[in-house]
């Protein structure tokens, strides 16, 4: 229980609450994590693919909108998916970005906000002095040639995130202005409010400003031409509002480009068929069996434990090589398979406890799969190793032992064959390991 | 999957606790809770506390919860046995239902009993026909064993 369970609600408490509800839209509504192979039913809500499948070979409807719903009407949302990847490979830094106890809002204005330019220039002057980490260094990154040294520490920390890309930026757009613009007589931008060369606002700043405040964007690049033009000290807090707009682009923009190129290049496995759902009523064992080994799955346990091991292993395929976007493979399947075996059996083992000793015997095998499997195969055959099962069973043996002990004193006055009978019974399950430990018993009694 | 999700639901409601009731596991054991309830305000069962066990299944949360009262409580929909006649505890249940939207159901099965879906017909019976005895026996019984 100790494990850090993340939650939507965790962003409740920072400046942008709302991304509770963007983090909350990414989980599944079955195991409430986020979403891991999304699929998307007719009625248009989304699942983790082995969640519905599961819920699926119950209850053939979506459990949002209880309409009629069948594994074959299961879409594969490629789009969603790397969405709540890129969401959840950003979140905890987002976390930490937006818990940051700054002066209310003012971060969030500068960085969602355009044109408010005095209000969020003073804003984040206080800030700047307030809150060293984030501000100073992104002014360092900023003015890229006058005032590299300052705060190296924490400018290296952002560098890492968004500094490579910006300084590229930066010198790319310089390069195209540094031939016009040597001594140029500087303005403000009525609309951004930022300083440009005259000629340059005049031509083609306040068209674009325009345009782009039109379209809800703020202008970005511009404001590399004025840091290089000396001016720095004059532009300082101008600067600060693109630079932030700058890290508000990049991040993300890291992110996206792997994300977005999984999207663009997913395709659909084709080369391994659905498997089919299969009717065990009609089946005989060996049959079943013939199908576990078909798809090499092991064929040991009763009939329940290998339906039980077809159907999951049906859902573990169904789900990676129909619907993932990057299928695993069959070996690893297999291994999940058996992992997913080992917790259900070692569930079993605790509920069973006060069922009987017997059932224990049976259970506790399981877990000790890999020796007991080994044992197993050459059960029929000659070189079935006693010893070796008998250590195996060391404990189960002398329980039995015990068990069979207590039976015999209070059976003491019956004759003895009719004691072997008794715990003939007792042993039905495994009668052969059972008739072992008693002949082992009888022998030492 | 279903102990994840059990904890995470336990996280849920420790983060944001709701008012009309509370519910937690017993002990070490994950998949067995007690929750209480208080009475609502608007119903003969105000000023009550009840108790209930919670059981969820290995296979949660594709199977509802094995939700049951502890306390005794006059209710047409609960037996003496504490079972409750719920939709979404039997054949509406749905896994993007959560313990805590089943407990909020049952506080509103409080006030709003469902008598033309009965498991003791003779409370029912007596709802549908005379409420305001419904109502004193339904406070009775709250005093007696709820408070």
């Amino acid at each position: 229980m100790d494990q850090i369970i993340s939650d939507a609600s965790d962003f409740h408490d920072t400046q942008i609450p709302n991304i509770s509800q963007l983090d909350a839209l990414l989980r599944c509504h079955i195991c409430k994590d986020f979403l891991k192979v999304p699929v998307l039913t007719p009625c248009g809500h989304t699942f983790c693919s082995i969640c519905i499948r599961e819920y699926i070979n119950r209850q053939s409807k979506c459990p949002l909108c209880l309409n009629e719903l069948r594994e074959s009407m299961l879409r594969s949302e490629f789009l969603v998916n790397e969405i709540v990847q890129s969401f959840q490979s950003v979140r905890t830094k987002l976390l930490e970005v937006v818990k940051m106890p700054t002066i209310s809002g003012s971060e969030d204005k500068s960085l969602i906000e355009l044109g408010s330019d005095l209000e969020s220039e003073s804003g984040e002057n206080i800030q700047s002095s307030k809150e060293l980490e984030s501000e100073e260094g992104d002014d360092d990154i900023q003015i890229v040639g006058t005032n590299q040294t300052k705060s190296t520490l924490r400018h290296n920390l952002r560098k890492t995130v968004s500094g490579p890309r910006i300084n590229k930026s930066i010198s790319s757009i310089e390069s195209m202005f540094t031939k016009r613009q040597t001594n140029v007589r500087m303005a403000q931008c009525p609309i951004c409010e930022d300083f440009y060369p005259i000629k340059t606002l005049e031509r083609v700043h306040l068209d674009e400003c325009l345009t782009l405040q039109s379209l809800g964007k703020k202008p970005v690049k511009r404001k590399a031409s004025s840091t290089d033009t000396g001016l720095a000290s004059k532009m300082t807090k101008a600067p600060s509002t693109s630079q932030k707009r700058m890290k508000s682009l990049t991040p993300p923009k890291d992110d996206n480009i792997s994300h977005l190129e999984r999207y663009v290049t997913s395709v659909v496995d084709t080369e391994h068929q659905r498997l089919p759902k299969l009717d065990f009523t009609a089946m005989s064992l060996s049959q079943i069996k013939q199908k576990l080994s078909a798809l090499k799955l092991s064929t040991v346990g009763s009939k329940q434990d290998m339906i039980a091991r077809y159907n999951h292993f049906e859902l573990l395929w169904n789900s990676n090589f129909v619907d993932s976007m990057d299928p695993v493979s069959e070996s690893e399947l297999r291994r999940q398979l058996t992992s997913w075996e080992a917790s259900n059996n070692s569930n079993n083992v605790n509920t069973n406890n006060n069922i009987g000793r017997l059932m224990m015997q049976t259970k506790k095998a399981d877990t000790k799969t890999v020796e007991y499997n080994k044992l197993l195969k050459n059960f029929k055959n000659d070189k079935f190793s006693r010893t070796e099962w008998a250590t195996l069973f060391n404990k189960e043996f002398k329980q039995l032992i015990k068990q069979a002990r207590r039976n015999l004193e209070k059976d003491r006055q019956k004759l003895n064959d009719e004691n072997d009978h008794e715990h003939g019974i007792e042993g039905l399950t495994e009668p052969s390991i059972e008739n072992s430990s008693l002949f082992n018993k009888n022998e030492t009694s | 999957m279903s102990s994840k999700r059990i904890s995470k639901e336990l996280n849920d409601l420790r983060k944001d606790p709701i008012t009309s009731f509370s519910a937690g596991p017993v002990g070490d054991d994950l998949f067995h809770w007690q929750a209480s309830i208080m009475g609502p305000p608007d119903s003969p069962y105000a000023g009550g506390v009840f108790f209930l066990s919670i059981h969820f299944p290995t296979d949660y949360p594709f199977k509802p919860p094995k939700i049951s009262f502890t306390t005794k409580i006059y209710h047409p929909n609960i037996n003496a046995n504490g079972n409750i006649c719920l939709d979404i505890l039997k054949d509406q249940w749905s896994p993007a239902l959560t313990l805590s939207k089943v407990l909020l159901s049952i506080c509103s099965l409080l006030t709003d009993a469902n008598p033309d879906d009965p498991l003791v017909p003779e409370i029912a019976h007596i709802y549908k026909t005379d409420r305001s005895k419904y109502e004193t026996t339904a406070r009775e019984w709250t005093k007696k064993f709820a408070v």
